[in-house]
């Protein structure tokens, strides 16, 4: 790691001052498993690193049926993991904070630190888009929510004009000087969700395919990661499956047209044709598990 | 070179140094504490050679700024034996079990293992293994390691050391 300066910060104000002074020259580091990486491997040589792990407020986990789950920047996967609240009312988000990574990793790495990262792949993030989860970020002119959804077929001008948060790969709808602070991610009354990472081994291992596929009132919400530059909502098949009841048939069919409606690449852990099979695999599933 | 002061425990004992922002908290407690016992094996999160535990979670070492150690709260594998110096009951199993060949992982495993088996006394295999992903042998082959912290659980009747 090259020299940089250290700042921990002890409230969100100076963590925002910190960052003007230090404008394009600074990396936040919050639970660090990414960002220590880029630092020891010199991708990044930041003039300052700010530590917002000492700002009071930022470990919350608050939830009521009325407003939410609200999960703060600092919240790391284990508790996300272990959390009674988040283990009762959205357990497929709590199994995707448990197969983040391995224990170790998870002791430290965060949610939103996964979401500010935009990895195509991020474990925590497909739960997250099918909730409709938005990310609360601060700057120079305040507190404002940005939707964590992008949808499949969206150009990235489409993303931005939308104020969308997922834009392309590492690339996010933050300005300059905004800082996140947590998740907000709303609550559906009988909500019911199934959480898939499809990996090459069983544990420790990045997904080859990962997917949220779950049902909120009479609506279905598919989210797919590791097929396209973002995480993406299925627009087409969440629409054919919308106020429908779950037959051998539909779900067929759904899971036909969820396979046409991703782009993924293909790269060292699967190529674009078998992610395409693996997506169809995860939407059935799913979609017979919602349906006993 | 600009330097941060800290102050944490290591094992019980407090520790009061000047640190670099660019140094990690592995970086401190082997070079600057000579606890030598947490390896670098990855450098990168992967290999878990580096596990301590920090105010109770089990982290990876290598992936701690030195900064951010001040008021911490540490314990590593010297800690694990008591005063008269004998060997906690995960120590004792993985020897009885030659659970270890070149032994370089072998602490971030007990590290490890310690932890697992205060959060969860009666771990099944699947849990052990699902606990212990982080940490990388390319000795054993794994199935003495299980073996031992399973009779270390049976060994210490549930209650963590």
């Amino acid at each position: 790691m090259k020299e940089f300066n250290y700042f921990a910060p002890g409230s969100v104000e100076e963590a925002l001052e910190l960052m003007k002074e230090y404008e394009g020259k600074y990396t936040i580091l919050n639970g660090g498993t990414d960002v220590m990486i880029r630092l020891r491997e010199r991708l990044i040589n930041p003039e300052a690193v700010i530590d917002i792990k000492r700002i009071p407020g930022l470990k919350d986990i608050t939830f009521s049926k009325k407003d939410g789950l609200y999960i703060g920047a600092c919240v790391t996967c284990k508790e996300i993991s272990e959390s009674e609240i988040v283990k009762e009312n959205y357990p497929f988000y709590a199994q995707a904070a448990s197969v983040l990574g391995s224990q170790l990793v998870r002791g430290r790495a965060t949610s939103v630190g996964n979401v500010i990262n935009a990895s195509p792949l991020a474990d925590t993030v497909t739960p997250l888009v099918a909730c409709d989860a938005k990310l609360v970020v601060v700057g120079p002119e305040g507190q404002r929510e940005v939707s964590l959804v992008s949808w499949a077929g969206e150009s990235q001008e489409e993303r931005i004009a939308r104020g969308a948060f997922f834009i392309f790969v590492r690339k996010v709808g933050l300005k300059p000087g905004e800082m996140a602070i947590g998740l907000k991610i709303p609550y559906v009354e009988g909500q019911k969700a199934v959480f898939t990472k499809f990996d090459r081994r069983k544990e420790v291992d990045l997904s080859t395919v990962c997917a949220t596929v779950g049902k909120f009132n009479d609506e279905y919400r598919v989210a797919i990661g590791s097929c396209a530059p973002t995480p993406i909502r299925l627009p087409k098949t969440e629409a054919l499956l919308k106020g429908k009841k779950l037959t051998p048939e539909l779900i067929g069919e759904a899971a036909e047209l969820a396979g046409t409606e991703v782009s993924p690449i293909s790269d060292v852990r699967a190529s674009a044709e078998y992610r395409v099979s693996l997506v169809k695999v995860a939407v059935r599933r799913s979609l017979a598990e919602l349906s006993v | 070179m600009k330097t941060y002061h800290v102050d944490f425990f290591v094992n019980g004992e407090e520790y009061e140094l000047d640190v670099p922002a660019n140094k990690t908290a592995l970086n401190i407690i082997r070079d600057m504490l000579d606890l030598t016992g947490a390896k670098e094996g990855c450098g990168a999160g992967e290999c878990g050679a580096c596990a301590m535990i920090v105010d109770g979670v089990l982290i990876n070492g290598c992936l701690m700024l030195a900064p951010e150690m001040d008021g911490k709260h540490f314990e590593t594998v010297e800690g694990f034996a008591d005063e008269k110096g004998n060997l906690s009951p995960i120590q004792q199993s993985f020897i009885d079990h030659a659970a270890l060949q070149c032994g370089y992982c072998t602490p971030g495993f007990i590290v490890s293992a310690t932890a697992l088996l205060r959060e969860n006394p009666h771990p099944t295999r699947e849990e052990i293994t699902h606990y212990m992903s982080g940490n990388l042998c390319r000795c054993t082959g794994y199935k003495r390691i299980i073996e031992a912290i399973e009779d270390a659980a049976e060994r210490m009747n549930g209650g963590a050391k």
